[in-house]
């Protein structure tokens, strides 16, 4: 390995907070400097910035639940990032989807699907909802309060180019919660 | 319209340059009778689909209506010349477009390294001043220089982190460099002004070194503070201070073609239409001078 390489090899663990304490003297001092901080920070920021312009709702829903900074710094730390913005909302609402909060699951992927069906993919999504998604998207709209998950109730929401409005929903009554 | 012309001074006024990066065809109509030459960043007006990037078409169309009226550079953010591994591929392809479509005067690329083992770093690295590194850049820049047969120019960038240990003063590698490749500089006097602030850079001391004749571009930008770092955040007006440092530049670099207010897309909404306007007639009426 290069000197050039190990340097920048241990720049992107740094920025990226990853790894084990570096050896080499060069980068011990950049670990210890406040300047990592920022530029992490800048890191870090851009990419929200990007987020919130691209992932419209699941953002808001993020900021609702007071996870957005630390979601968002989680997922710049341990992925790949993409320069592209509409390939960094993508992967990042795709690494939303096992989320443990159903509504988080729901919304992000709900918007992935839409974004990815506006963008010319012909494949049919399904997305569950614990509630009336309507209800869902003009609370994050609008800034007012969720809706309350429904018991027993389940949305299934389907989303395609070929379908009316892109999208249909019905709701059905589930003897198992989701 | 966009070359230089000479004024009666011993170099000639540059042309005035600004950014524009599609999608506000208002703007575009307000700010092409204040300029000569348009700079466009391949990476921008790209849009990735299935990990494929791809120039926008509806976008080039705006280049297009108005190339009888400005010339067009191109200045890129994603070759990352500097990686130890390899430069990103995807960005000369985008840029073999552009090429494909326009003829550009010249194209530029940041001396810095975005992507490190394939994954975006998140920002822009600054190399490492060593004749190792000096090594890489030159067989690219000449890799580069050899494929598209126009000038190319390399910009630095700020040093927000401690600078790794090299060989070469910051001005001696540049010098290095353009003299072993004859590549071009843009010299940016906000990055300038930034490291200064940040690092302790003596501009002055720096300029004296630089073999100046290269420089055949001059960026100038406002940012913002942050926990009392200057950022290359291009958000604001240019500060009277960094205009003095690029007046000065302007003085001192004999081959100087262009000078490039810089903004980004995404600052449009804050320094507004009429923002911009005011600042290109400044910066114009400033180089006049």
């Amino acid at each position: 390995m290069t000197q050039l390489e190990r340097q920048q090899r241990g720049l992107l663990n740094l920025i990226k907070n990853r790894g084990l304490p570096p050896d080499d003297p060069y980068l011990r001092q950049v670990a210890g400097s406040r300047e990592l901080t920022i530029v992490r920070e800048i890191a870090v920021w851009w990419r929200a910035f990007q987020i919130e312009d691209q992932c419209y709702f699941t953002s808001r829903l993020l900021k609702r639940r007071e996870c957005f900074d630390t979601i968002v710094t989680t997922y710049f730390n341990n992925n790949p990032t993409s320069p592209f913005i509409e390939e960094l909302g993508r992967d990042f609402l795709n690494s939303l989807r096992d989320h443990d909060d159903c509504l988080i699951r729901a919304v992000s992927q709900f918007e992935l699907a839409l974004l990815q069906v506006r963008a010319g993919c012909t494949d049919c999504f399904e997305v569950h909802w614990d509630r009336h998604p309507d209800r869902v998207i003009l609370a994050l709209e609008e800034g007012s309060e969720l809706p309350a998950s429904e018991t027993g109730c389940l949305y299934r929401m389907r989303i395609a180019r070929d379908l009316p409005r892109l999208l249909v929903c019905t709701r059905e009554y589930a003897t198992q919660q989701e | 319209m966009a070359s230089a012309h000479k004024v009666g001074r011993t170099h000639p006024v540059p042309a005035l340059a600004t950014t524009y990066e599609g999608d506000d065809p208002a703007l575009l109509e307000r700010i092409v009778p204040l300029i000569d030459t348009i700079e466009i960043s391949p990476d921008a007006i790209a849009r990735s689909d299935a990990k494929q990037a791809r120039l926008r078409p509806e976008i080039l169309e705006e280049y297009q209506s108005v190339l009888p009226h400005v010339n067009l550079v191109a200045h890129g953010v994603g070759l990352s010349i500097g990686s130890f591994d390899h430069w990103d591929e995807s960005y000369l392809r985008l840029l073999d477009g552009l090429f494909s479509r326009f003829d550009l005067d010249w194209h530029s690329e940041h001396l810095a390294c975005t992507v490190v083992a394939d994954e975006n770093v998140g920002t822009m690295l600054p190399l490492p001043r060593t004749e190792e590194v000096l090594d890489l850049i030159c067989e690219r820049v000449q890799a580069i220089q050899k494929r598209y047969g126009v000038p190319f120019l390399l910009e630095h960038v700020i040093h927000l982190l401690p600078d790794m240990p090299g060989e070469f003063t910051p001005a001696g590698f540049l010098n290095a460099l353009t003299s072993r490749t004859g590549c071009g500089l843009i010299l940016d006097a906000y990055n300038l002004e930034c490291d200064a602030h940040n690092q302790g850079l003596d501009i002055c001391a720096f300029l004296d070194e630089l073999d100046l004749a290269p420089v055949r571009e001059l960026h100038l930008a406002g940012g913002v503070q942050h926990k009392g770092f200057y950022l290359d955040i291009h958000s604001q007006p240019t500060r009277d201070t960094t205009l003095a440092i690029g007046l000065d530049i302007i003085r001192r670099t004999p081959n100087l073609r262009v000078v490039t207010y810089e903004f980004l897309k995404e600052a449009v909404v804050l320094l507004g239409h009429d923002g911009i306007c005011s600042e290109l007639a400044r910066i114009r009426q400033a180089i006049q001078q």
